[in-house]
Parts: structure tokens; sequence; C-alpha cells
């Protein structure tokens, strides 16, 4: 039994088709406004004036790079911690997940998760969040937004084999600092990737996420 | 934005209440040692119905901000380690125990020693109760709330509120005395006088810690993370009138007329005086209080994605 569940994140192969959003919105059947997984494009760079025609602008360190992100599963999952009524749980194979059942929809999670991870249902008045397709993993189907990334970008297993397969990078921008909440992700980052909290970009097209 | 406001009262109203109980506490020690318990009682005892209806609001209200209320019940089941679970369960706690002193204090049920001994647990109880409502706001991810400004304002916001809001009590329970019995008008216009007194030095002193707070506070912010930094412009920015209306009320109130309150005291047949600037002092401060509590929540700016 792994002790703790990951997913992988190649951010060189990503092309920000949001692929893995639409197939994790319909295999879970999210409503309009709750998304479980998010692709966020992040931009950078800007124009210069030709040094030989000034009225000329010149591209200058201009870059895009998506980041593909969902529950990050933490090591350290503040969201569980803070819940005042035990309704977040990390199971043994370090998968956080919420009961319906149990959360009474005070949305404490939303303030203390670092990723934006656990959403507010206002039709059923509970949190919701990715489960890691924990239904697909009991019968052995991988979860949906791996299986369908066309890049083959997503990846999901023990977090420490998938550190010695991919390195140990799990924070670069727009996501925070890895300190917060030592999330479960290994990511191979864009050529152009800024490090965690020195970025000099920004996120593009919110409503799009 | 409802949400919001919802919070908003319910963690004004619930520390309005922790404060006039422990202020109520205190100011009884002393009547009680300087004109005995009867006149401590006679004094003190209507207000406490008061402040329980006071801190029932403040729950209530915190129901409606839950997407299922219904199950509200369960709140306290995280306890070892969620600050909110321990907030509600000190509230129950409190709102229990003061309860039953209102009850015990009206009916006279139990010695005055057991029922002084209850105020001052319950007193005790609400101070924990304060600690914990500003610990659920100190989160990793929430650079403009993890911060010791959040308890110090939680607990002057709790006593400035309690002092005055008692004032306004006293006031009221005298006019009711003066009415029903001439006769004990004296000694408790004495005990009014000396607490009211007292109570305006009280709000001097908070105001003058709120003023040291607020902008060593923001100066912290300023120099913070990117979020901090966007919080302060929030404060700065959008949010400044609210700010501005927040600091002079503020002063107004409780420095203005918490002065002129202080002076009222020193002279003799100053109740009708007296009475009119507690309650300008009161209500001014509920409104830069309220207001605090507003940019408090607003001006908030998560680390996250």
């Amino acid at each position: 039994m792994a002790k703790q569940l990951a997913f992988y994140f190649d951010a060189s192969a990503c092309t920000g088709c949001k692929a893995c959003e639409a197939a994790c919105k319909d295999k879970n059947n999210l409503p309009v406004g709750i998304n479980w997984r998010k692709v966020y494009d992040y931009v950078g760079g800007g124009w210069i004036p030709d040094s030989k025609h000034p009225n000329i602008l010149v591209p200058n360190n201009v870059f895009v790079y998506s980041t593909s992100t969902a529950c990050m599963h933490c090591q350290d999952p503040l969201c569980a911690n803070v819940c005042p009524a035990a309704a977040i749980t990390k199971r043994d194979d370090g998968v956080v997940l919420i009961d319906a059942d149990k959360c009474i929809g005070c949305r404490y999670c939303e303030w203390a998760c670092p990723y934006g991870a656990p959403q507010f249902n206002e039709a059923e008045g509970v949190m919701t969040k990715c489960t890691f397709c924990e239904d697909y993993l009991a019968e052995g189907i991988n979860p949906a937004c791996v299986d369908q990334c066309p890049m083959r970008a997503l990846d999901f297993g023990e977090l420490s084999d998938l550190r010695a397969k991919y390195g140990s990078i799990s924070a670069i921008e727009p996501l925070p600092s890895s300190a917060i909440s030592h999330p479960a992700i290994v990511i191979t980052p864009h050529k152009n990737a800024q490090p965690s909290g020195q970025g000099t970009g920004q996120i593009i097209k919110l409503e799009e996420v | 934005m409802l949400r919001e406001f919802i919070l908003i009262a319910f963690t004004i109203l619930v520390q309005m209440s922790v404060g006039a109980f422990i202020v109520l506490s205190v100011v009884k020690f002393f009547a009680m040692r300087k004109a005995g318990q009867e006149a401590a009682d006679l004094m003190g005892d209507r207000s406490l119905v008061a402040i329980i209806v006071v801190l029932g609001l403040g729950l209530l209200a915190s129901l409606f901000h839950l997407g299922s209320p219904l199950k509200a019940y369960t709140a306290v089941s995280n306890f070892g380690t969620s600050w909110l679970s321990r907030e509600i369960l000190f509230g129950v706690i409190f709102a229990a125990l003061g309860f039953l002193y209102t009850l015990m204090q009206l009916f006279k049920w139990g010695g005055a020693a057991v029922r002084t001994a209850l105020a001052w647990l319950t007193a005790l109880v609400g101070l924990v109760l304060i600690y914990c409502m500003a610990m659920v706001y100190m989160l990793p991810t929430q650079p403009a709330w993890n911060s010791i400004a959040t308890p110090i304002s939680f607990f002057t916001t709790t006593l400035l509120l309690g002092a005055l809001a008692m004032g306004v009590a006293f006031v009221i329970n005298y006019g009711y005395l003066q009415k029903k019995n001439p006769g004990c008008a004296d000694e408790q216009c004495e005990l009014l006088r000396s607490t009211l007194r007292w109570i305006a030095i009280a709000s001097m002193i908070l105001l003058g810690i709120e003023f040291v707070v607020i902008p060593s506070y923001l100066v912290s912010l300023a120099v913070g993370t990117p979020q901090a930094v966007a919080s302060a412009a929030l404060i700065a920015g959008p949010f400044g009138m609210a700010f501005f209306f927040r600091l002079i009320l503020a002063f107004i109130g409780a420095g203005v007329f918490g002065l002129f309150l202080f002076r009222s005291t020193q002279k003799e047949g100053e109740v009708k005086a007296m009475s009119n600037l507690v309650i300008a002092a009161f209500l001014f401060v509920l409104v830069a209080e309220i207001l605090g509590r507003f940019l408090f929540y607003s001006s908030q700016v998560a680390i996250t994605i």
C-alpha cells in the first residue's frame, strides 16, 4: 500500500489545453463554478523598442507556461487540521478526502488551503474537492485527468518513487511555497519557470481557469 | 459579502458580551467592597439579562454562515487541532455558565460566595474564548490575519465595547431604579458615578492601545509578503474611507466623549450629562469597531494560487 500518493506534472510538456480540467469536471459531474483541477496560464516578459527603429517594439523575454493544479493531498494538510467537524481526513495512502456527511459548510478550509482546492458547493451546502479519483483507484483505473492528458504531462504514484524519477521540485510560480503544507506534487519545470514567490509574471485569463 | 457581515455580527456581539461580563464582574467586585452585596446586585443583575441576549444573538448569527447549519453540533469534534472547534466549544461553555450564573443571580440560588466564584470562572472562560477566536485567524496562508495584532485587537475590542456597553447598562439600570424607588438613589448614584469614571479611564487607555497597535500593524503589513502589502494597499486605497471613519469615530467615542465623561463624573448632579456621554461614546465606538472588523475581513489577501 502506498504511503503518500502524489501527482506528477510536467510543465515542460503541458500545452495548457485544459483537457485534464474537462476530464475531471466530466468524471466527477462538477457543477458550474467548481473545478477540482484547474490550469493556470502564467505569462511574463515585456516589449522594448528596437535599437534601430525606436517606433517598433520587439519582444523581450516573453514567455508563457501553464500549471495544472488540483488538491495536492498535502503531507501536512492544513484543511484537515483546521476543519472543526473533523470532516477532512488523510487516508493511509495519503489521499485527503472530505466527508460530505460530516462537513458543515463553514468554509474554514477554504481560508486555510494555499491551493484553492476545497470549493464550496452552494446547492449541497458542503465543501468539495479532488478525491484523487479514489473510486477509480480502487478499481485499478488511473485518475481521469492523468489518462486524458494528450501530452502525457500528468502522472501519479508513490511520492518517493516520483521524486526518484523526476526530482523534488514542488513549487514554481504561480504556486505558493511548498513549505506551507508540504504538497504531494512533483513538477518538471518549464524552461522559463520562475521560482515560487519570486515571480515577475502574472496569471492571465483568470476567467477561464 | 453576506457571509462577512454574519461573521462581523457574530464576532462583535460575542466579544461585546464577553467584555461586558468581565467588566461587570470587576465592577461588582469593587461595588461589593464599597457598598455591600445587595447594592452591588441591585446595580448589576438586570444587565446580565441583556448580556445573555446579546450573546445568544451572536451565537445564533454564527449558524447562518454555515452551508449545513443542521450539522452545527458536530463542530466541536476536531478539538485536538482546530481552533475553530475550540472557539465553538468555549463559546458554548461560556454561554452555559453565563446563563446558569444569570439564573442563580436573579433567583438568588446558592450562596453569594458560590455565585461570585461562578462569575469569575465564567469570566475566565470568556477570556479563553476570545483567545480562541483570535487564533482561528492565525493561518499561515492569511498574512493580514496571522499577526500578533489580531489577538491584541480582539482583546481591546472586547474590553472597550464591554466597558462602554456596561456603562450604558448601568445608566439604564439607574434610570429604572430612580423611577421605582427614589430612596436607593443616593448610594446607587455614587456607585454609578465612580463606575463611569473608571469606565472613562479604561476607554481612554484602550483607545491608546488601539492607536499604537493599528499603525504598527499597517507598517508590518507594508514591509511583509506581497499578499500583506496588497492588504495594506486595500486598507489605504479602496477601504480608506472606512479606515478613516474607524479611527475618527473611535477617537471621538472613547477619547473625546471619554474625557468629557471623566470630567462630568467629578461634578455633583451631572447624572443626565454622564448618561448622555456614555451612550454617545458607546454608539461611536460600536460603529468604529464594526468598521474595524469589516476592514479585518475585507482586507484579507490569501497566499494562494
